[in-house]
């Protein structure tokens, strides 16, 4: 589990007047100025996002220790990130992606299968996906309680009892 | 009546097989198909259907409310790495 998680960038200047360019990553893009002070990726600087008004790409942003062109256009690239005890805490069987991407994933006897590369969706549910020692190419996981019965985050670890014919080897 | 509805679904006939073979043995598998045309019918229901997207079978639990669509709709072909920030996965 991360203790930061990446919630914008900025993409330059806006206008001359210390505006910068938002990009958000966050599900509902204006949440990004809700999760408190945002810092950057080694922790040197930190930044009130006041939220301005959505252009396009983004968001027109106030940050409260920039008050230049000059300043802004100096942070372009910059990401920002928000602490992970920032988010909100969720229900019981919704996890944030932040928090199962890194997971090392178990069967039910216990042999590791792999890692948490990526959580996708195809439309109707949320897949893992897999990268393992042995597989030449990622493998997706149906995130339902059958496939994925165990969720340990403290223990960085997932249970899977995956359906026949998701790994490669299991025919 | 409309031609479309004279016509009725279409379907491949392996899927109708390989879903037919499957719920007969009971196991708990992915039926692998490569027919993104077939429209998924009602006994499709509770199968796992494992979607050709030109790369990988991609999983798809068929549920009511996918009735009538194509499998197609849920197998993409293009992948997207966003940052994960806030987003949430729900367990079902």
């Amino acid at each position: 589990m991360t203790d930061h998680v990446c919630v914008a960038a900025i993409a330059g200047a806006f206008g001359v007047r210390g505006e910068v360019r938002l990009k958000s990553f966050t599900a509902v893009p204006e949440d990004v100025a809700s999760y408190g002070p945002l810092h950057t990726e080694d922790g040197s600087r930190t930044f009130t996002v006041t939220l301005d008004r959505p252009i396009k790409g983004g968001f027109a942003v106030r940050l409260n220790t920039i008050a230049t062109k000059e300043e802004a256009d100096a942070l372009k690239g910059v990401r920002l990130y928000a602490p992970r005890s920032a988010l909100p805490s969720l229900p019981d069987d919704e996890f944030y992606h932040a928090d199962l991407i890194g997971l090392n994933v178990y069967d039910t006897g216990g042999v590791r299968l792999g890692r948490v590369k990526s959580v996708q969706n195809n439309g109707a549910d949320d897949l893992l996906e897999i990268h393992g020692p042995g597989l030449k190419a990622t493998v997706l996981l149906p995130f339902t309680r059958a496939a994925v019965p165990t969720v340990d985050l403290t223990a960085g670890r997932i249970v899977a009892d995956p359906p026949l014919g998701i790994f490669p080897d299991d025919g | 009546m409309s031609r479309s509805v004279w016509k009725g679904p279409f379907v491949d006939a392996y899927v109708l097989k390989k879903a037919e073979a499957a719920r007969e043995s009971g196991r708990n598998e992915v039926i692998k198909i490569w027919s993104r045309r077939s429209t998924i019918l009602p006994q499709f229901v509770g199968l796992t259907f494992g979607v050709y997207n030109g790369q990988k079978h991609v999983p798809v639990n068929v549920s009511e409310d996918m009735i009538g669509q194509k499998f197609g709709e849920y197998s993409p072909t293009r992948t997207y790495y966003g940052h994960a920030a806030d987003k949430k996965a729900k367990r079902k």
